[in-house]
């Protein structure tokens, strides 16, 4: 059976699948359904959804169309989600194979450096990089990634330890490779399946600490969020709750299907693995 | 003047609590275009030495005299371009390549790091080394995990001849083959030897496929060595207590012996 067809008859597959679909085709259609500014006034505030059928989902307390800024807020969610998330498994992975490759002191200090990281709760420190460097959309992916490479670091190191004693290592420095070459070229690719494995995990977690950076005010101030639209609707909660209930289902939603679609695909491959 | 010089090698390892030698004060020389051959049970100490000789491992003790240069004083950018000389051909032609790697790769990476095909070149170098080896051209874009054991391990031998060496350490190089496949593994290596001087350090534990192709033979036992000497003397009547009992166990050996 071909991986896809194992994928597709996972139903929690499939689920994330469409999911993570729905959320790739809200943001790419984002600046086109609409255009211009989503923060600007768009009609009377506090418009409860299913009022208006030019503002389906409402407006907020200032105005602003609803449906929008969700749209417009998928776009951050995902674009910072896979950025933190790509920065990190990239980090950690040319650390983790460094530190397994080169062993020896190389491999003391660069370890000891990811104790350090990892004993800082990695909320904690998104928080503080932000605010020592302030909001924008680079620094919040920075500092989202600051506190997550430690994980791919740690697996990438394990994996690079036991494939470095294979022959074909061996080989390589017999040929003359340069010890670079043979960390990045010969063993990190080889190293990388159980890492990208992660990533699930990483984006998800990543789009959380994304809206929670967010809706503490600590996102970039120029783009709509979802955590912000929260942190927006709770000055409201009793009267408007909609406001904050709204984007935080597209975020439950799009985290579930983040990792569900992720899960999917893992498994499938390891199967395939396991069989070959 | 010998072609590799060793003397005194040592290599020691820790093991629970107590330190044992795989390699023990061993000494041994190896001419141009000659087969030196290391024998002996599991365990003695063979791939230690082979190790040791390439410098994939240090010794603890010893010299290792390459080509009359010092082998062991040889580091960085100096040692890998000394490295072109001195090849190996591994037991596992499987585990011996990378598995995302490809035939035409694999000979393409010694021709690139000691420069010595331009990348216009190396698909034309890439064919003749494989025809001559034994394979056809056509193989080059295969997956090395899609190619057969013997003709992987006559890619392994393609790979090891890139740089024109002086010297190929092959441990247990033939032992995974079957028998029709060893014997024209054989016939390829022998017939290298003979057009481009180059000399061996065999490592097998079968002393028939030794008396076949060595000059002469060491036989190790616990990492210090045994008996050497003239491979047909020493495998046609052993000296040594381990030598004894290694013939005793080659059953192919007995039947063709006297
Ligand atoms: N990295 C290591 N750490 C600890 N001990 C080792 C290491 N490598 C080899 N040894 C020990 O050194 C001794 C010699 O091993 P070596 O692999 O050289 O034997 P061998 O003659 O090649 O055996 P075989 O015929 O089974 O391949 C053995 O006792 C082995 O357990
Ligand atoms: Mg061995």
């Amino acid at each position: 059976m071909s991986p896809l067809r194992r994928f597709l008859r996972t139903p929690e597959a499939v689920a994330g699948a469409l999911l993570l679909a729905m959320l790739i085709a809200m943001a790419l259609s984002a600046s086109l359904l609409f255009p211009g500014d989503p923060q600007a006034i768009a009609g009377p505030a506090l418009l409860p959804p299913f009022q208006d059928w030019s503002l389906p989902l409402g407006t907020d307390r200032l105005g602003r169309d609803v449906l929008a800024e969700l749209f417009h807020g998928a776009r951050t969610s995902l674009a910072v989600g896979l950025a933190a998330a790509a920065a990190a498994l990239v980090v950690g992975a040319v650390v983790g194979t460094l530190a397994g490759f080169a062993g020896g002191l190389v491999d003391e200090v660069l370890m000891r450096i990811t104790d350090a990281f990892q004993t800082v709760p990695s909320f904690l420190l998104a928080l503080a990089f932000v605010s020592v460097v302030g909001p924008s959309l680079g620094v919040v992916v920075i500092a989202i990634a600051l506190g997550t490479w430690t994980g791919p670091a740690r697996v990438a190191r394990a994996e690079v330890l036991s494939i470095r004693e294979r022959d074909y290592v061996a080989g390589a420095r017999v040929i003359g490779m340069h010890p670079l070459a043979i960390a990045f070229r010969e063993v990190l690719p080889n190293a990388l399946p159980p890492v990208l494995a992660m990533s699930s995990v990483i984006v998800a977690a990543a789009i959380l600490t994304e809206a929670a950076l967010s809706f503490l005010g600590l996102g970039d101030p120029n783009r709509v969020t979802w955590g912000g639209m929260i942190a927006e609707g709770r000055a409201v909660l009793r009267t408007a709750p909609f406001l904050s209930i709204v984007p935080g289902i597209a975020l439950v939603l799009t985290v579930l299907g983040v990792y569900l679609a992720g899960e999917g695909i893992v498994e499938t491959t390891a199967v395939r693995r396991g069989l070959s | 003047m010998n072609l590799l010089a060793v003397s005194n090698l040592t290599k020691r390892y820790r093991r629970g609590g107590k330190t044992i030698a795989a390699v023990d004060d061993v000494s041994f020389h190896i001419d141009p275009g000659e087969t030196l051959a290391l024998a002996g049970p599991s365990g003695s100490g063979k791939s230690t030495i082979a190790r040791l000789v390439l410098r994939l491992i240090e010794p603890d003790d010893g010299r290792i005299e390459f080509e009359s240069d010092d082998f062991l004083a040889l580091s960085g950018a100096a040692l890998r371009a000394r490295r072109a000389r001195l090849q190996m051909v591994f037991q596992d032609p499987l585990a011996a390549f990378n598995p995302r790697a490809t035939v035409a790769r694999v000979l393409d990476d010694p021709l690139r790091i000691h420069g010595i095909a331009s990348r216009a070149e190396r698909p034309r170098r890439i064919a003749a080394l494989l025809e001559r080896v034994g394979l056809t051209a056509n193989l080059a874009p295969r997956a090395i995990h899609e190619i057969s054991g013997g003709q992987r391990q006559r890619v392994a031998i393609a790979r090891a001849i890139v740089t024109k060496p002086s010297l190929i350490v092959l441990d247990e190089a033939v032992s995974a083959l079957d028998v029709s496949v060893r014997g024209e593994i054989l016939e390829l290596l022998l017939d290298l030897q003979r057009q481009e001087k180059i000399a061996y350090l065999f490592i097998s534990h079968d002393l028939g496929v030794i008396r076949s192709v060595a000059h002469r033979v060491i036989l190790l036992d616990a990492g210090r060595i045994a008996e050497n000497g003239d491979a047909q003397t020493v495998i046609g009547a052993p000296q040594s207590a381990i030598g004894k009992a290694l013939v005793a166990a080659a059953p192919r050996l007995n039947r063709a012996g006297p």
